[in-house]
C-alpha cells in the first residue's frame, strides 16, 4: 500500500493542528475557570443572617454597589484573605457600598464562631441548602463577586482576595454610578 | 435440528430481547435525576460528575435537580438553569446544538473515512476467489501438519 | 558523599555514555564496526547500572528522609511511612522521570545485548534509535527543570508529605511501575521500525524481531490500565473505576492502537499487506505515550494526576514534535518501497475482519485524543470553556465496544483469504445460539439495559467461539497423539502460545466488558444519615452504623465509620473513613469496600458531626458485577503470557492454506 497524496497532506496537517494545539495549550491556566454570570443580572436571593437576627434581600440594595463574598472556616484561604476584607469594610463602613458575607456549606454554629473569631462584622448570611452558592456559579470557596448598583455583576474574583483588588473593583462601579 | 432452523430461531429470540430492551419507556423521577445529574459536571472535582461524587457541592446539585424534577421542569430547563451559572463548562457532554457539538463528529468522520477506505480496498479484489481450497485440500493439509508434529514428538 | 551526590554523578555520568553510545551505534551500523558495536554494548550495559544507581539512591534518600533533596522535601516527611517513602520514586514528576530513564536504559541494554546478535546492522541502528531518545531522558534528568536530586540550600526540619491520594493505598506500588513498563517497552518496536525505514528495508524483519516486546508492552499497558482502575476504585471513593480522565486517556490510547496493531500484524505475517499501516500504528502508538505524558505531566490539562505546572512541558512537547517529524517524514519518504504484495480478500474473510477492526480502533483512539484536547482547542480559538466527559466517551466509545465485541467473536472464526457458506454455518450455529442465550441471561438477572443486553449477547457469542476452537483443537490433538483431555489442552496452550493464549486474552476482555455492563447497569446507591445503632437495607443488604471515631496515626488523622455489614450470605465490618493529611487542605475520603465474587458493598463516610460524632452520613453503593473487572484483567495478563512464551523447540512448519492448495492441483 503507497499512500495517496490527499492521504499525506491529510497526515502532515493533522500533525501541524496538533502540535499548534498543544503549543497554544501553554497559554492556558486549567484553574482559571469563567463562569457564565458576568454581565448578568446578579441573580436575586434572601438570606437569613447567620446569628439569626433577620435576613437580607439582595433586591433591598438596589442602587448600591453590592461586594458579595463567598466563605467558609474550613476553607484555609478564607482566612488569609479575611484581614483584607476586615480593612475594605472599615474602609466603606460609612458609604454606599454594602459588604455581604455568603456563608457555604457549615453549620450555622461554626459559621457565626468563624465570623466572631476572625472579627467580620459585615451581614454574614447563611446558605443552608447552597442555592445561591449555585445561581452564582461557585466553585468553591473563596469567591467574590462585584455587583453594580443597576444589579449587574460587573466582576469577580476566585481565590483569595487582596486589598487592591477589592478596592479598585468597589471604586470602579462607584464612578461607574456617578457618570450616570 | 437443521441448523439453519436453530440459527434462525435463536437470531428471533436475540432479537425479541434486544426489541424488548430498547423499548420506550417513562423514566420515573429518580431516574431522571440521575440521568440529568450524570451529565452535570461537579464543580468541585476533577472531572466526576455529580450523580459520581459525593462532595457538599455535588449533593445541593443534586437536591436542586431533585426539586426542580418534582416541581415538574423538563431537563432542558434544569440543564438551561445550570449553564446560566456556570456556562457551557457545566455540562459533561458538549451540547449538540451550539458549535462545540462539532465534537460530535469525529467519530463519524473518521467510522466514515475508515470504512471507505477498507471497502475500496476490498473491491479491488473482488474477483472471484478461485483459490479457497476444498474441504478435501483442508484435510490433507490437517494431516500433513499431524505428520509433522508428530514426527518431532 | 551523599546518596543524592551519588544519583547526580551517576546520571551525568550516564549522560556522557548515552551520548558517547549513540554516536558509537552510529558508526557501528553505518560502517558495521564490530569494535564500535562492542563499545556500545559496554556504553549501554553500564549506563543502564548507573541509571538502577541513581533510582536507588533516589529511594534511599526517601527512605533516610534527606530533605535536603527538594524531591524529597517536597514528596515526603519523616511521618511518611517506610513503605510510601520507597514507592515516592514515583509520586511525583522527577521521581516519574526518573523511573522512566530507567526502564529506557534497561531496553537499551537488552537491545544492545541479545537484539544485536540475530540480525547486526538492523538491531545496531534500532540501538542508535534507543541510544538517541534515552539521551533525551538522561538530558531532563540532568537539566534543573526535572533534576530529582536538585537541592536545598537550607534542608528543612520535616517535609512536605506525598500527596494525600498517593499515600493510600498500597496498590500505589503496582500500577504506576506497570504502566511505565508498558509505555517505555513501546519504545522498542518504535525504535526498530525506525531503523528498518532508515535502512530502507522493505521487509517486516523489523515486526519479527520486536514481536514478543510488542506484545508485553500490551499485556502490560493493559494490566497496569486495570490496575490503575482497580487502584482508583479503592481509593478515589466514588465507586467507580473509569472516569475518562485525561490520564485515563492518555493510557488507554496506546493501549487502543497497540491492540490494533497486535492483530493487524497477522495480516502483514500471513498475507505481506499492511506494511505502511503497520508500522504507522507502531511510530502511532509510541508517539501517544509521549503525548499522555506531555498532556499530563506539563500542567496543560486538569487531572486527578496532574503535576503542577513545570518546565518540563515545552521539553517534552518539543520531544514529540521531533519524533514526529522525524517518522512521519521517514514513513512518507520510504513508503513507495513498502508496496504491498497484493489487495485483501473476500469480505469475509479474517484479513478484511481485521481491517474493520483497525478502522474501529482508530474511531475509538481518534475519539479518545481529539475529546481531550478539544477543550484546548476550544478555548485557544473561542475562549469558550466547555467540559468533554464520561457522557460524551460513553456515548461513542460503548458502540465503539460492542462493534469490537461482535468482530472479535467473528474473526477468529473466519479462514484467511474468505469463507464458504458450509464454513459460516459450521463456525457460527453455535456462537449465535450462545449470544441468545446470552441475551436471556441478561433478562433474568435483571439487567435490561440495551447496552447491557448487547454486551452480554456479544460477551457470550466470543466465548462461544473461544470455547468451539479450544473443544476442536483438543478433540485433533487427541485423535492424532491420543493425548488426554487435560494434556491437550495444555499442549494447545504451549505449542501454540500466540493463537490459544490470543483466545485467553479474548475471555479476559469479555469478563471486564461483563464486569463493566453489570456494575453501569444495576448499581444501586442510597445515602442516609445514621445515628450509631441505626441501620440502613440496601439490595438485601444490612448496612449497621456501629460507631463514629476519631484516629490519630503519625502521619495523618482520620474519622472512622465502624459498619457491619450482614445479608446476602456475608458478615463483615467495613471502615470508611475520611483522613486528613497535614498536607492538604481538605479530608480526602477512604471508602469501606467489602468485595465479593457477586457484588461488591461500597461506603463512603459523606459527612458526620464533627464535635459529638453523634451521626454520620454514609453512602452506600452496591456494585454488582465489578470483581470480575480485576479478574478479567488477571486473565487478559495471562492470555498475553501464555502468547508471549516461546513455543518448545520445533522444526519450521511454514505452509498455508493457499499454497496447499496450490500443491494439491
Amino acid at each position: 500500500m503507497t499512500l495517496s497524496r490527499v492521504a499525506r497532506v491529510a497526515v502532515v496537517v493533522a500533525l501541524l493542528a496538533l502540535t499548534v494545539t498543544l503549543a497554544l495549550a501553554f497559554r492556558r491556566d486549567p484553574h482559571d475557570i469563567k463562569t457564565g454570570t458576568i454581565g448578568k443580572p446578579a441573580p436575586a436571593f434572601t438570606l437569613q443572617r447567620l446569628d439569626g437576627s433577620g435576613e437580607v434581600k439582595l433586591a433591598d440594595l438596589a442602587g448600591k454597589v453590592v461586594v458579595v463574598n463567598f466563605f467558609a472556616s474550613w476553607c484555609l484561604p478564607c482566612t488569609q484573605e479575611n484581614p483584607a476584607l476586615v480593612r475594605v469594610y472599615e474602609r466603606y463602613r460609612v458609604s454606599d457600598v454594602v459588604m455581604l458575607g455568603v456563608n457555604l456549606q457549615e453549620s450555622r454554629e461554626n459559621g457565626l464562631a468563624y465570623v466572631q473569631r476572625m472579627g467580620m462584622g459585615w451581614a454574614t448570611l447563611a446558605d443552608d441548602d447552597g442555592r445561591v452558592v449555585l445561581s452564582y456559579g461557585v466553585f468553591g470557596p473563596p469567591e467574590t463577586f462585584f455587583i453594580g448598583r443597576d444589579g449587574i455583576i460587573e466582576g469577580r474574583h476566585i481565590g483569595p482576595i487582596d486589598e487592591e483588588t477589592l478596592v479598585n473593583g468597589i471604586e470602579k462601579l462607584r464612578g461607574q454610578a456617578s457618570s450616570r | 435440528m437443521n441448523g439453519r432452523v436453530l440459527i434462525a430461531i435463536a437470531l428471533l429470540a436475540l432479537a425479541a430481547v434486544i426489541a424488548f430492551a430498547a423499548r420506550p419507556h417513562e423514566l420515573t423521577a429518580d431516574e431522571r435525576i440521575d440521568q440529568i445529574t450524570a451529565e452535570l459536571r461537579c464543580p468541585v472535582c476533577q472531572g466526576l460528575s455529580v450523580k459520581d461524587s459525593s462532595s457538599d457541592t455535588a449533593r445541593q446539585m443534586r437536591d436542586l435537580v431533585a426539586q426542580r424534577v418534582h416541581e415538574g421542569k423538563t431537563n432542558a430547563e434544569i440543564q438551561a438553569e445550570f449553564r446560566a451559572a456556570y456556562g457551557d463548562w457545566i455540562l459533561l457532554s458538549p451540547p449538540v446544538t451550539s458549535w462545540s457539538g462539532l465534537i460530535w463528529l469525529v467519530p463519524v468522520a473518521v467510522l466514515g473515512a475508515g470504512l471507505i477506505f477498507a471497502t475500496g480496498r476490498l473491491r479491488a479484489s473482488a474477483a472471484p476467489n478461485a483459490d479457497e481450497p476444498s474441504p478435501s485440500q483442508i484435510a490433507a493439509l490437517r494431516e500433513r501438519v499431524a505428520r509433522e508434529e508428530a514426527a518431532e514428538g | 558523599m551523599s546518596a543524592g551526590d551519588l544519583g547526580a554523578a551517576a546520571l551525568r555520568a550516564a549522560l556522557f555514555l548515552s551520548l558517547w553510545g549513540t554516536g558509537a551505534a552510529i558508526y557501528a551500523a553505518w560502517r558495521r564496526d564490530v569494535r564500535a558495536l562492542a563499545s556500545a554494548r559496554i556504553a549501554a550495559g553500564v549506563g543502564f547500572g548507573l541509571v538502577v544507581i541513581a533510582a536507588l539512591a533516589m529511594m534511599f534518600a526517601l527512605a533516610t528522609h534527606d530533605f535536603s533533596i527538594v524531591y524529597v522535601a517536597e514528596n515526603n516527611a519523616r511521618e511518611t511511612p517506610l513503605f510510601y517513602s520507597i514507592i515516592g520514586l514515583w509520586a511525583a514528576l522527577e521521581g516519574s522521570i526518573l523511573l522512566w530513564t530507567a526502564i529506557l536504559a534497561g531496553a537499551t541494554a537488552f537491545i544492545a545485548f541479545r537484539g544485536t546478535r540475530s540480525i547486526p546492522r538492523l538491531a545496531t541502528t534500532a540501538l542508535a534509535v534507543m541510544f538517541a531518545m534515552l539521551t533525551f531522558f538522561l538530558l531532563l534528568v540532568t537539566t534543573p527543570a526535572a533534576d530529582p536530586f536538585a537541592r536545598l540550600a537550607i534542608a528543612p526540619d520535616n517535609g512536605n508529605g506525598p500527596n494525600a491520594l498517593l499515600q493510600n493505598h498500597p496498590l500505589m506500588a503496582l500500577h504506576p511501575p506497570l504502566l511505565y513498563l508498558g509505555y517505555v517497552l513501546t519504545s522498542v518496536p518504535f525504535a526498530y521500525a525506525i531503523a528498518s525505514l532508515i535502512l530502507g528495508e522493505g521487509g517486516d524483519r523489523w515486526l519479527v524481531a520486536t514481536r514478543r516486546f510488542a506484545l508485553i508492552s500490551w499485556g502490560l499497558l493493559g494490566v497496569g490500565i486495570v490496575a490503575g482502575a482497580w487502584w482508583s476504585y479503592a481509593v478515589l471513593g466514588w465507586g467507580g473505576y473509569w472516569a475518562w480522565d485525561p490520564v485515563e486517556n492518555a493510557a488507554i490510547m496506546p493501549w487502543l492502537t497497540s491492540t490494533a496493531y497486535l492483530h493487524s500484524v497477522m495480516v502483514e505475517e500471513k498475507r505481506s499487506l499492511l506494511r505502511t499501516w503497520n508500522l504507522a500504528l507502531v511510530i502511532a502508538t509510541f508517539a501517544l505515550t509521549i503525548l499522555g505524558t506531555f498532556l499530563t505531566r506539563s500542567g496543560v490539562v486538569n487531572s486527578v494526576h496532574a503535576f503542577s505546572l513545570s518546565a518540563i512541558g515545552p521539553l517534552l512537547l518539543g520531544y514529540l514534535v521531533a519524533i514526529l517529524v522525524l517518522s512521519v517524514g521517514l514513513l512518507l519518504w520510504r513508503s513507495a518501497r513498502l508496496r504491498d504484495a497484493g489487495p485483501i480478500g473476500a469480505p469475509l474473510s479474517r484479513e478484511a475482519i481485521f481491517l474493520f477492526q483497525n478502522v474501529l480502533f482508530m474511531a475509538a483512539t481518534l475519539t479518545v485524543l481529539l475529546g481531550t484536547l478539544y477543550p484546548l482547542v476550544a478555548e485557544a480559538i473561542s475562549g469558550a470553556q466547555l467540559s468533554i466527559g464520561g457522557p460524551y466517551f460513553d456515548r461513542v466509545e460503548i458502540p465503539l465496544a460492542l462493534a469490537l465485541l461482535f468482530l472479535m467473536g467473528v474473526g477468529p472464526q473466519l479462514p484467511w483469504h474468505g469463507a464458504s457458506r458450509a464454513t459460516l454455518e459450521r463456525q457460527f450455529t453455535a456462537p449465535i445460539v450462545a449470544a441468545a442465550a446470552g441475551a436471556i441471561a441478561a433478562l433474568v438477572t435483571g439487567t435490561t439495559a440495551l447496552a447491557a443486553v448487547l454486551t452480554y449477547a456479544l460477551g457470550a457469542f466470543v466465548v462461544a467461539t473461544v470455547i468451539q476452537e479450544f473443544a476442536r483443537g483438543v478433540r485433533a490433538r487427541r485423535t492424532l497423539h491420543g493425548e488426554g483431555a487435560l494434556a491437550a489442552f495444555a499442549n494447545l496452550l504451549r505449542r501454540n502460545g500466540r493463537r490459544y493464549g490470543g483466545y485467553v486474552v479474548h475471555v479476559g476482555i469479555v469478563l471486564v466488558a461483563l464486569a463493566v455492563a453489570t456494575s453501569q447497569a444495576r448499581t444501586v446507591d442510597m445515602e442516609n444519615t445514621l445515628a450509631p445503632g441505626e441501620s440502613l437495607e440496601v439490595s438485601g443488604y444490612t448496612v449497621r452504623l456501629d460507631a463514629v471515631r476519631p484516629v490519630s496515626e503519625p502521619q495523618r488523622d482520620s474519622v472512622v465509620a465502624d459498619l457491619i455489614v450482614t445479608g446476602n450470605g456475608a458478615s463483615t465490618r467495613l471502615h470508611p473513613a475520611l483522613v486528613q493529611y497535614p498536607n492538604s487542605v481538605q479530608a480526602v475520603g477512604s471508602p469501606g469496600i467489602g468485595a465479593g465474587l457477586r457484588d461488591d458493598v461500597y461506603t463512603i463516610l459523606a459527612a458526620y458531626d464533627q464535635r459529638t460524632f453523634s451521626w454520620a452520613t454514609i453512602r452506600t453503593r452496591v456494585i454488582p458485577g465489578v470483581s470480575w473487572l480485576w479478574l478479567g484483567g488477571a486473565v487478559v495478563g495471562i492470555g498475553a503470557v501464555i502468547a508471549a512464551l516461546p513455543a518448545p523447540r520445533r522444526r519450521a512448519v511454514r505452509i498455508t492454506v493457499a499454497e496447499v492448495a496450490a500443491s494439491a492441483k
